[in-house]
């Protein structure tokens, strides 16, 4: 925990050097303009086509799938945002990039949440290449698992496996998802914990990255669903013929909003916890923008301590998020692979659901 | 509103951002659900068998060490038991045996003393016997001698007298 807490004088001083113009007393005409551009919320959380390493920007590559005036379908590739403009292919609208002559059609340039999402597995690759030759060694098989990584590996895995996969998916058929739901897990933890740091970017904290990560589930749940599943979905058992057709759009709509509830929970916390940090800290430069810098200063105290609270705060959520996306998507798998073997007990229930 | 979902915006779908995203997962679900998990998974599913089946193991043994030791204490019991019964049997053959032998010599004794007073009794016989002839014998000579010497009454007084004395000195 108190690594969390040494971060944060590190993360004042990283917003400070970034924005320099700060230190200064500034009281000239153009604040309000300055005000607006010194706190960019919205770029802060946005994705980007550079890296920010400790404030220097290391520009990605660039690539396009695009249609010129012609309709000749091209890809195009570029070192950078600069090389993909100097190639006069292309040229700057607003924030975008876009061709001078046709449009784009698909971007698939790589981004600075893409390389956090790659950071995330990575870190899970090390950890488990860790753990594995760990295991191959003999050590946690023949003897005890040794030292404080190789039990918290243990720890997280068994934690998926027993509280997770075992509790949720029927009988024997959990072991097969138990490597998707520790993957998932232990990435988009990895993700929100990286988000933490004070110049990264957070993976998770993105609509698209998340969707995925859905989708995923949603696909495995529905390629794991079972005759009585599907039977839900199509042809509800127990209920007059008129409601089996009544049923059709609304098990069809509950099997979409399962993965979109999925996606925008994960998305919004990441995302809200990122923005009340930079608001709150905001704060300080608004107050140094309208009333000098002893305001600021003052402020500056509260603002830390809110953030210090927050940081703890976010840590939990990062932990708390991945458990919780793992667990529902080890819930809509389970219920989708549940074989009904007693169909008189549904109709129990659904008897019980009408007398209420 | 347009600033959220406009291009490069916070709800922006970014289809080939996507593209990216699920090409990485699915190499790396497919590396981690092939390669990299199941001899982690069988390692840590291994230990957990091994050491439930320890577990249980050692709960038989201990079952039967317990039945061991109860079965031994049995036997020291019995063991016990049979050598108290043992001393107890040969106290008794002991006890028999004496007395049988001081019965026995009772009898042996009892047996010679009758003997002793039976000889006695046949000497006293023999004796009594015995000192019958020699008083007949004593008798009919000194008659034959008071006859010899019939004649002179104060020799013959002399002689019954001396007889007499002669035969309380014998």
């Amino acid at each position: 925990m108190t690594n969390y807490f040494t971060f944060l004088p590190l993360l004042i001083v990283v917003l400070l050097l970034s924005q320099p113009s700060v230190l200064a007393i500034n009281t000239e005409a153009d604040d309000m303009e300055k005000s607006e551009t010194s706190i960019d919320i919205m770029g802060t959380v946005a994705d980007h086509n550079y890296f920010t390493f400790f404030g220097t920007k290391l520009y990605l590559p660039r690539l396009f799938l695009w249609e010129d005036a012609n309709g000749i379908i091209q890809f195009s590739t570029y070192r950078s945002t600069k090389k993909a403009l100097a190639s006069g292919e292309f040229e700057q609208v607003d924030d975008a990039i876009k061709p001078t002559n046709g449009t784009i059609l698909v971007d698939f340039s790589l981004t600075s949440h893409l390389i956090y999402f790659w950071f995330g597995l990575g870190a899970l690759a090390l950890y488990i290449m860790f753990a594995g030759s760990r295991y191959k060694k003999g050590i946690g098989t023949s003897t005890a698992p040794k030292g404080a990584l190789q039990n918290l590996f243990e720890v997280f895995y068994e934690f998926v496996r027993d509280e997770v996969a075992k509790p949720n998916i029927d009988g024997e058929k959990y072991k097969k998802y138990v490597p998707y739901l520790f993957t998932m897990f232990m990435s988009i933890a990895f993700m929100n914990v990286f988000g933490l740091l004070p110049w990264a970017a957070t993976a998770t904290a993105d609509i698209t990255v998340t969707a995925v990560l859905a989708l995923f589930t949603f696909f495995i749940t529905q390629f794991s669903g079972t005759k009585d599943h599907w039977q839900h979905v199509f042809w509800f058992p127990g209920v007059p013929l008129g409601v089996k057709f009544l049923m059709i759009p609304v098990e069809l709509i509950g099997l979409l909003t399962k993965p979109f509830a999925l996606a925008i929970r994960l998305f919004a916390n990441m995302m809200s916890g990122k923005i009340m940090i930079i608001a709150i800290l905001g704060l300080i430069f608004i107050f140094n923008d309208m009333y000098g810098s002893v305001a600021a200063y003052s402020v500056s105290i509260l603002s830390v301590a809110m953030t210090s609270v927050l940081y703890v705060l976010k840590l939990l959520v990062a932990l708390l998020q991945a458990y919780i996306f793992t667990l529902l998507s080890a819930v809509f798998i389970g219920m989708a692979a549940e074989e009904h073997e007693h169909d008189h007990v549904h109709d129990d229930h659904i008897h019980a659901e009408q007398s209420v | 509103m347009l600033y959220l979902l406009a291009g490069g915006g916070l709800l922006s779908f970014n289809t080939g951002f996507a593209v990216w995203i699920a090409i990485s997962l699915i190499v790396f679900l497919l590396i981690m659900t092939k390669y990299a998990m199941p001899p982690i998974m069988a390692a840590l599913e291994g230990r957990e068998i091994t050491i439930r089946e320890s577990l249980e193991a050692a709960e038989v043994a201990l079952a039967k060490a317990k039945a061991i030791s109860e079965d031994n204490e049995k036997a020291l019991r019995e063991a016990e038991q049979t050598a108290h019964q043992i001393r107890k049997e040969a106290k008794e053959e002991a006890e028999r045996i004496r007395t049988e032998r001081v019965a026995k010599a009772k009898d042996e004794a009892e047996q010679i003393v009758e003997q002793a007073k039976l000889d006695i009794k046949q000497e006293k016989q023999s004796a009594l016997l015995a000192l019958r002839q020699e008083v007949a014998y004593l008798a009919i000579k000194s008659a034959s001698l008071i006859i010899d010497a019939e004649l002179d009454e104060e020799k013959n007084k002399k002689l019954v007298d001396n007889y007499i004395d002669n035969l309380s000195k014998n």
